[in-house]
This record gives structure tokens, C-alpha cells and sequence, in this order.
């Protein structure tokens, strides 16, 4: 029935040319990153530069202090898995125990995630960071990772709820036969099929906290952890529209997440089907 | 087995003839959780406590005070709320708010299906083209910001390009202009969001099993009606997952307006997130603030709730 | 079980929120020890715009090489969210020792504001020396001093006077009519006559202030004054009016660059750097930083905004000052660095950093060949008012200004209505 025919073959230009025209924005932004300064000024946008120049990326990588993008970085890969990890960690374990329970509570706690889904942060976020601060989270890796797993912690257990449901327990019957623990079945044989459901929370997650800006710049303010989108601000905000070296520094901001994205897209789509099931 | 979660959802990515109908959970066990400790959820709901609903009780608590944000206050009952309703710029930016909220889920939501419809079935490289639309949603609202407010600069490329098409009369500084700054916003945020919905749809029309499609094919049934009557139903809960996320995060949009804008020209783009920021931070009028922080939360709500409503009624249906 | 461990800090967590939401509601700044006079370090935030060398940051510099044993730990913040940071740290206790304010109450990062409100130490008799006469309200509460002034600041307009003699314009004028005239010269042979960075607050309000020296503070010096009374209002004010008219006349005959109200500082920067433009409304400072950027051998020129029917007039006063933080475990370590500043090396040392004039002695300077010739007069005469916003008593009144000028230009907003939001802000 569904044949390549050359109405598909159609279909498949047409699509290909919507999408360079979706990823035109990307295409500025690699031109003008490898321009020089004085290039930036005389050529069009759309003109490809010259000669190919990674000075850009070599002066962006290479500043220090306030704008050290290595160490922001580096910092910013920490959080993020780390978050990544507790909400792994508490979302599955949380999730599991609402979506297997039947008692009204855990139907309760259930919508207690589901609005904290839609709370808006800002109102909390002065109260949250003198609590913060009295328990000395602030200004550490250690205290984010705790916040971030704490402000996502909503979503990941309404993923993993979402996912437990429509599993059936036959797994977790079979184990018990066999002897295994309560602990050893969640961990051994539960979670391990859950991957996708995994997949989405560390992908959507992953997102989130790699890209916050505001949180990190308060929470974090004057300390040396800086994450990659606030050193990143801090830098654009030093350049006065220096766009080539501004376009250098989205760039490297975007790899990693990037390949994170490729290497997980497949889990993540897997767990969105998951999820839809209902 | 047929049924294993495994298969299942190997077969949402690879369509095989195992139908979502198929894969209906078995049976609950009885009575509580037989597998786990209820105490396992503790840590999780703790934490879920403190973070979301402890700070954001005690932040609700000012917006019946006129805190600066520094120091003493006083409990002044309801006058940030009679302040808030006498302000046209606040009654605007709720405007603008809900404007860019159901805007941007409408355009997001019919190009991400119909970008995941098209790209559903046959195409040789769905693969490449489904990961170069997500791209977009992959980048910091910072960065994305950056990237247009190049784009739509006075002397930026669009410009350029009017310029070179003969439009010199239709050149503008975009971002300044009353008229057309917010749906300039729109585009930004349609354009970083829509391989969200798009991945959403996806999953969702992954799961529709072929044979019912060629089925409605054989029994003369056109595209229009295939789509509508047989593929649009399937994937009800992919639609209802896709606008309450898109609803609830455009209602929250601030990233975007404050690196394009700032909620600018004279408060043309400012939303009620922008607002919210400004008078509690930037013009140290915490109680204000705080007060319109409670209306967007109270907004939020109430969308969730009806959108929880609307998409309840259609799975009984 | 570590699971229990878990458990019993996550509770911890949610008692200690409420717990702390108490002392908020307390009105406690929940200050530490009192100074410790060992420590020879401490702390200091201020807040920056570019990635050239900041003033304080000199500051710091020449006194810790001054000081081998004193370690400075600088901590520079976003200027667009220094006032987000440093109020939430002073809230919850963990502000630095030293930070940058600004006098009087019109910021949230005024000087009486967040003394008032308990945040700050008082300063020693140093800081209290340098205030220059008349202005001692803007620094202190209650006879404590708690803000120590560090620049005098000109701000008018600042002027590429090799761009407009290639433009044509030969001397700078000094009446509004010829400078209308020049504006269309300028614009007819492909440049502006000024940039601004319309879509950037503090670049329109600023602009707006600036010609309100010749408009309003000429002829009625106490005009603030005044308002804080009730005896005259923004809306009523005839030089008030006078001032954004000036505005509308300017963008009418057009003296901005094409697609002003949509500009960044970059505009400022890139144009009067690059040539396209003449001039920019900004504090004298700032021909330093724009001079760096342009070719050698370009002269700047701090010019007063040309005046209408009234005598020249320009603004001038301290519009950056340091504080000790209430609560500090560095303050005599710190108060020992506001002492150096104030004296006569670390004021050298801030004004060649920054291009402002020192905050005490400007009067003796000679200024004759330096970018502040023309304003010198000015100065000499007492012909400058202090920036007006630093007299007003809250943020919202110049943000109503900053914003309702852009509406001007995009014809969003007419005079009466910026006016009348300014009153309202007022309260």
C-alpha cells in the first residue's frame, strides 16, 4: 500500500527544502562565527566567509575569569548529570510506588505533582534561596544538583508514573518466585525496563538544566561554579555585538547537548510513546 | 511474548503489527503496592514539598503585603490586586500573555503534526529530517534569542533581505516596532518549539498500526478523511500531552521576551512572567510582584484544569 | 540505610523553608559576627557592562599590590542583574563584604534604600569627608554615613568631533535650532547626528534626563524638591513637557540613526566608534571606553546638551559610591580599603580608570585639552545639577520615563502620558 512512489519521492524534496529554510537561523549563526571581525561589518549575512576561521573559537575557549567557557562547562556537564542522576534516582522510585499503589493518598500525591508541574517559580524563588542558603546549598555543584532534582522531580515522577501504569507486574511476580528482594526487583528487574520512560526524564531534563540561566545566576551567585549559560552571558554581555564571536560561543554551548540529544533520541522517543499510552 | 514493554515500545519507533490495543496493562495486584515500600516515595515528596509548595506559599503570602523585597513590611490585604486590575499596562500584559500562550500552541501544535504526519511514513531519510527539526528545541532560550535578534537587527539579515526584493519601504527595526514586535516573538517561540510537538506526535502516530490506515484507504476514504476520521482520534493522547505542555509553558514565557525584547517598545511585549521579574526584582516591589506571580499561578491553574477537563471528555468519548 | 539518611535531611529541608520564611517575615537580616580584626581580606561585588578592566577592579589591583598581605575577592556581576543578585544575597545573609551602590533611593541598589531597610554598615569618618556639600542626604540616614562616593560623573553628550567636522559640522552647536539644522545636514550626507540605543532603558531615560538640565533644572534648580513637596507634579511641569518635546523635535528632524528606537548600546559603541554617528547621550566615562574602541587619533569631546531659550546647564555628581554590608566578618579590612579610595591615590587611580573626575578636588583640575574642555566652564560656574533620578524616590519613576520615551518614538505614548505614569510612580 504505502509504496515510495514518486509522489513520496515529491514529499521527501518538499520536506527536505522546508527544513533548510527551518535551519536557515543555524546557518547564520556557523557563517558568521567563523568571520573575522572586520568581515562581520562588510559582508552580508548569507555570504560565507572568506577563509575558514576558528579564531573565534580559540579566543571564546580560551578567556578567563568570569568568562572561563572550559570551566563553565565543565561545571554545567557536573550539574547536569548529577541532576540527571537524583531524578533518575527519586523520580522512578517515587513514581513507582504512585502509579503501583491503589490507596487514595497515593491518588493525592499524584495531583500534588501534577500542579507542581505548573507552578510558576517565580514566586518561590526568594524563599527558596534563603532556605537555600540556611542550609547551604547555595554556591556549591552539590546544593544545584539538589535544587534542579528538586524543581524537576514533578515531571520526572509523572514520566515515570505515567510509564509504571501500563506495565504489567508480571516481571516483578516472577522475580519474587525466584526470591528476590523488594529492593532487588525494583532495581535489578523494574527500573532496567524502564529505559525509555529513563530516556525521556534524562533527555527533557538534561535540557532544561543545561540551558537555565536564571536559577544558576542566583543561586550560584558569587561563587567560582559558574555554569556555561550564565559564563555565557557573561561574556556576550562583555562583547558589545560582536556577533561572529557571540555565534562561537551558541556553538560550543550547544554541542554537547546536542550529542547528548543524538545519543539519546532514541530512548527518548521510546518513552514519549510510552508516556502517551496513558 | 507479544506484550513485553520491550516489544511495545520498540514496535512505537519500528511499526509492527502489534497494535496499541494489544498492550493494555494486566491486571493490578490487590490492595497496596506488592513489590516496593511506600517509604520509597518519601524523599521524592519531601523535597517536592520544600521546593514547589513551601517557597511558593511563603512567596504567595507577599502578595498581600507591600514588601520591597529588603526589610520590614506591612500586611496591606488586597491592594497589589486593586492596583494590578487599575493598571492598563498589567491588563496588557495579561493580553500579550494568553495572546502568545494559545497563538503559539496552535502553530506549534498544527506544524509539529503536520511535519510528524508527513514525515510518518515512507520517507527514506525521516530519521535525519526528524532530528534536523528537533535541533531548534535543543538550544538555550538565550542562545535562540541571540540568533534572531541577529536575524531581525535594523541591520540584520531580514532587513537585508526585504531590502534586496525591492520592499525598502516594509524596513523597520522589527523588535522596536509596537505593531509587529510580538509576533515576532511568536515566530521565535513557534520556531524553537515546534519539533517538541512534532517529537510528541511522532510517538503518538508510531502507535497507530498501519492496517487501520489502509483499511479507511481501501474502503475509499480520501487523505483528508484518513487523517481525520482514523489518525487524528488515535493519537488523542499525544494531542492532549502536546497543548497542555505548550499552553502551560507559553503562559510562562519569559527567557525569550527578556533577550528579545525586554518587553519592549514601552511595554508593547511585556507578558505577565516579564512583569512579574521586573516589579519583584528590578524595581524592588516584592509585594506587587508577588501578586502577579499569584495571578499567573491562578491562570495556569485554571487552563490546566480545563484542558485536564477537555481531554477526559474525549477519552470517555 | 542510607535511604533513611535520605529521608531524615530531605525533612530537614522542609522545616528549615518555613523556618527561614519566619526570619523573613521578622524583618531580620540575620547578620553574623561582628569584625574580625584578624582577617586581612575580604570581599567585594560590583557590577560591570564589557569585558574592559573596571574601575574597581584597578581599584582593587593597585591595593592589594599596595597591601601584599590583603586579598581582594572581586566579584563582578551582569550590570542587567547586579540588583536581582545583590538583593537576594543581602536578604539571605551571604551578600559580599564590600558592594557597589549607587546614592540616594531612586535604585534598587540606592544607598538610602537598602540602609534603611538594615542592610548596610555605617562607614568611618573618611567616607563621611569626601560628601561633597549638600549632597549628604543621598549618602546617609539618620547622621550615619553609608555610602562613600567615588567618581563626579558629567553626563551630557559625548561627541566624535573628527566624525563631525567630516560631516560638516565644524563646532558643536550650543543652540537647539542649529542643532536641529546640523541633525538634518548629517542625516542628508548618510550619518546621525546622535545614536541611541532606544530599545536600552538606561540609554533613554538618560537622554531624557540630560536635556532636562537645560529644560527644567536651569531655571528651577529645586524642581525635585519641589515634587517631593506636592507642589508641582511631572504632568504640570512646563519644562518637563519642554523636555520630551525636545525629544519628539529631535527624532522629527531626524537626529537618531535609521532604526534608533530598536538599538542596543552596541548602536552607541559601533557608531561613534565606526564614524556613523556624531554623538551619544552617556556619563562622560564612557568617552574613554568608546575611544578605546575607535581608530587612533579620534577626539571626543563631553558636550552639554544644546539649550532653548535658557543658559547652558549640564549634569554632574557622584553617581557610583561603596558600601560595607551589615553583618560583615571583613569590616575593618574593608573600611581600611574605603579609607584608601577615598584618599588622594585611590581617587587618582578610580578617575583614570574609569575617565569620571575624582570625587573631590575636579574643581582644581585643568581641564583644558581633556574631553571634559567644553563642560568645564559649567563646572567652574556651578552651572550643573546632581542626575535627577538619584533624588527620586523610587525605581519606577525613571523606569517610567526610560520606557515612556521609547513609546515616544514609536508613537505608542504621548507627552501627557508619559507624564502622568511618571506622577503615579512617584506615589
Amino acid at each position: 500500500m504505502f509504496r515510495y512512489t514518486k509522489l513520496t519521492a515529491l514529499r521527501e524534496v518538499g520536506f527536505w527544502a522546508l527544513a533548510l529554510v527551518f535551519l536557515l537561523p543555524f546557518y547564520f549563526l556557523l557563517m558568521t562565527s567563523l568571520k573575522s571581525d572586520q568581515e562581520v561589518f562588510t559582508t552580508s549575512a548569507a555570504a560565507p566567509p572568506s577563509s575558514l576561521d576558528f579564531g573565534n573559537f580559540v579566543e571564546v575557549l580560551s578567556a578567563r575569569g568570569n568568562s572561563n567557557v572550559l570551566w563553565g562547562l565543565f561545571n554545567s556537564v557536573i550539574i547536569t548529570a548529577g541532576s540527571i542522576a537524583v531524578l533518575v534516582l527519586l523520580g522512578s522510585l517515587t513514581g513507582y510506588v504512585i502509579a503501583r499503589s491503589t490507596s487514595r493518598w497515593s491518588t493525592t500525591m499524584y495531583y500534588l505533582f501534577l500542579v507542581a508541574i505548573v507552578l510558576p517559580t517565580q514566586l518561590g524563588t526568594v524563599p527558596l534561596y534563603i532556605g537555600a542558603r540556611t542550609l547551604g546549598l547555595t554556591g556549591s555543584v552539590w546544593g544545584m544538583i539538589i535544587l534542579y532534582g528538586g524543581m524537576l522531580l514533578p515531571l520526572a515522577i509523572f514520566l515515570y508514573a505515567g510509564f509504571f501504569r501500563g506495565l504489567g507486574t508480571e516481571y516483578e511476580e516472577a522475580a519474587a518466585i525466584d526470591g528476590a528482594s523488594r529492593t532487588q526487583i525494583f532495581f535489578r528487574v523494574v527500573l532496567p525496563l524502564m529505559s525509555p520512560a529513563t530516556g525521556t526524564v534524562a533527555i527533557l531534563a538534561g535540557l532544561i538544566v543545561w540551558n537555565d540561566f536564571f536559577t544558576s545566576l542566583i543561586f550560584l551567585g558569587g561563587s567560582d561554579n559558574q555554569t556555561l549559560p550564565v559564563t555565557m552571558y557573561y561574556y556576550i554581555g562583555s562583547l558589545v555585538s560582536s556577533w561572529n564571536k557571540i555565534f562561537a560561543i551558541v556553538i560550543v554551548s550547544m554541542i554537547p547537548i546536542l550529542a547528548f540529544y543524538l545519543f539519546a533520541q532514541k530512548k527518548f522517543i521510546q518513552g514519549f510513546a510510552g508516556g502517551l499510552k496513558g | 511474548m507479544t506484550q513485553t514493554p520491550t516489544s511495545a515500545t520498540r514496535a512505537v519507533v519500528l511499526p509492527e503489527p502489534t497494535g496499541r490495543r494489544a498492550r493494555r496493562p494486566r491486571k493490578r495486584p490487590q490492595g497496596m503496592l506488592a513489590f516496593g515500600h511506600w517509604w520509597w516515595a518519601l524523599p521524592g515528596i519531601l523535597l517536592v514539598l520544600g521546593i514547589h509548595y513551601a517557597s511558593t506559599a511563603v512567596g504567595g503570602f507577599f502578595a498581600f503585603t507591600d514588601w520591597t523585597g529588603l526589610g520590614a513590611f506591612q500586611l496591606i490585604g488586597l491592594d497589589n490586586f486593586v492596583e494590578i486590575f487599575s493598571d492598563p499596562t498589567k491588563i496588557g500584559a495579561v493580553g500579550n500573555t494568553l495572546f502568545l500562550a494559545i497563538a503559539s500552541v496552535i502553530i506549534t501544535n498544527v506544524a509539529g503534526l503536520g511535519i510528524a504526519v508527513g514525515l510518518n511514513r515512507g520517507l527514506k531519510s525521516r530519521y535525519v529530517l526528524r532530528t534536523l527539526f528537533f535541533m531548534p528545541v535543543v538550544l538555550s532560550p538565550l542562545a535562540v534569542s541571540y540568533i534572531w535578534k541577529f536575524i531581525f537587527d535594523y541591520n540584520g539579515p531580514f532587513n537585508g533581505f526585504l531590502g534586496m526584493i525591492g520592499l525598502e519601504e516594509a524596513i523597520r527595526p522589527w523588535l522596536a516596532d509596537p505593531e509587529w514586535a510580538i509576533w515576532i516573538v511568536l515566530v521565535v517561540i513557534s520556531w524553537q518549539n515546534t519539533g517538541f510537538a512534532m517529537v510528541i506526535y511522532m510517538a503518538g502516530l508510531a502507535a497507530v498500526p498501519v492496517e487501520i490506515e489502509e483499511a479507511a484507504a481501501i474502503d475509499g476514504a480520501n487523505l483528508w478523511q484518513r487523517f481525520w476520521h482514523v489518525t487524528l482520534p488515535s493519537i488523542r493522547p499525544a494531542v492532549a500531552i502536546a497543548t497542555t505542555l505548550g499552553l502551560v509553558n507559553g503562559l510562562r514565557i519569559f527567557d525569550q521576551i527578556m533577550a528579545l525584547t525586554g518587553g519592549g517598545p514601552a511595554g508593547a511585549t511585556e507578558t505577565l512572567a516579564t512583569e512579574v521579574y521586573k516589579e519583584s526584582f528590578a524595581l524592588g516591589n516584592f509585594g506587587y510582584g508577588a501578586a502577579l506571580a499569584l495571578i499567573l499561578t491562578l491562570i495556569i491553574l485554571v487552563f490546566a484544569v480545563i484542558q485536564q477537563r477537555l481531554t477526559g471528555e474525549r477519552r470517555e468519548a | 540505610m542510607t535511604q533513611h539518611r535520605h529521608t531524615a535531611l530531605r525533612r530537614g529541608a522542609f522545616i528549615a523553608i518555613p523556618v527561614a520564611g519566619a526570619l523573613v517575615l521578622a524583618g531580620c537580616s540575620g547578620s553574623g559576627d561582628e569584625g574580625d580584626s584578624g582577617s586581612t581580606g575580604f570581599s567585594f561585588t560590583y557590577a560591570t557592562s564589557n569585558n574592559l578592566e573596571s574601575p574597581y577592579e584597578a581599584l582593587a589591583n593597585a591595593y592589594m599590590e599596595a597591601n601584599p598581605g590583603v586579598d581582594i575577592e572581586l566579584n563582578p556581576q551582569p550590570n542587567d542583574n547586579y540588583d536581582t543578585t545583590v538583593r537576594t544575597q543581602l536578604q539571605a545573609g551571604n551578600a559580599t563584604d564590600i558592594i557597589q551602590t549607587v546614592p540616594g533611593a531612586g535604585q534598587p541598589r540606592s544607598v538610602v534604600e537598602l540602609a534603611e531597610a538594615g542592610f548596610l554598615a555605617p562607614l568611618g569618618d573618611a567616607s563621611a569627608a569626601i560628601i561633597s556639600e549638600g549632597t549628604e542626604n543621598l549618602f546617609q540616614v539618620d547622621g550615619e554615613t553609608y555610602g562613600q562616593p567615588v567618581d563626579f560623573t558629567v553626563t551630557g553628550i559625548v561627541a566624535n568631533l573628527t566624525t563631525a567636522q567630516d560631516a560638516g559640522v565644524d563646532e558643536f552647536p550650543d543652540d537647539f535650532n542649529a542643532f536641529l539644522d546640523a541633525c538634518a545636514d548629517v542625516a542628508a550626507s548618510g550619518k546621525s547626528m546622535v545614536a541611541l540605543a532606544g530599545a536600552a532603558a538606561p540609554n533613554t531615560g538618560l537622554m531624557a534626563m540630560s536635556i532636562s538640565a537645560t529644560r527644567v533644572y536651569a531655571e528651577t534648580p529645586d524642581w525635585n524638591e519641589q515634587r517631593a513637596a506636592g507642589d508641582t507634579t511631572f504632568a504640570e511641569s512646563e519644562g518637563w513637557q519642554d523636555t520630551l518635546q525636545t525629544v519628539i523635535d529631535m527624532h522629527e528632524a531626524g537626529c537618531f540613526q535609521p532604526g534608533a528606537e530598536g538599538g542596543g548600546f552596541d548602536a552607541i559603541t559601533n557608531g561613534l566608534a565606526g564614524g556613523t554617528s556624531i554623538a551619544a547621550f552617556a556619563p562622560g566615562g564612557s568617552a574613554v571606553e568608546i575611544a578605546q574602541a575607535a581608530p587612533e587619533g579620534v577626539q571626543f569631546m563631553i558636550e552639554p546638551f544644546p539649550a532653548d531659550n535658557s543658559d547652558a546647564f549640564i549634569l554632574a555628581s557622584s553617581n557610583y559610591s561603596l558600601s560595607i554590608t551589615e553583618g560583615s566578618e571583613n569590616q575593618e579590612a574593608a573600611q581600611d580599603f574605603l579609607d584608601w579610595v577615598a584618599g588622594a591615590e585611590g581617587a587618582q587611580i578610580f578617575a583614570d580608570a574609569s575617565g569620571q573626575l575624582p570625587v573631590k578636588g575636579y574643581e582644581e583640575l585643568e581641564l583644558e585639552g581633556t574631553v571634559y574642555e567644553s563642560s568645564a566652564e559649567l563646572l567652574t560656574s556651578g552651572a550643573y545639577a546632581p542626575l535627577p533620578n538619584t533624588i527620586w524616590p523610587n525605581a519606577s519613576v525613571y523606569d517610567a520615563l526610560a520606557s515612556g520615551v521609547q513609546g515616544l518614538l514609536t508613537g505608542q505614548n504621548t507627552i501627557d502620558d508619559v507624564l502622568s505614569a511618571m506622577d503615579a510612580a512617584w506615589g
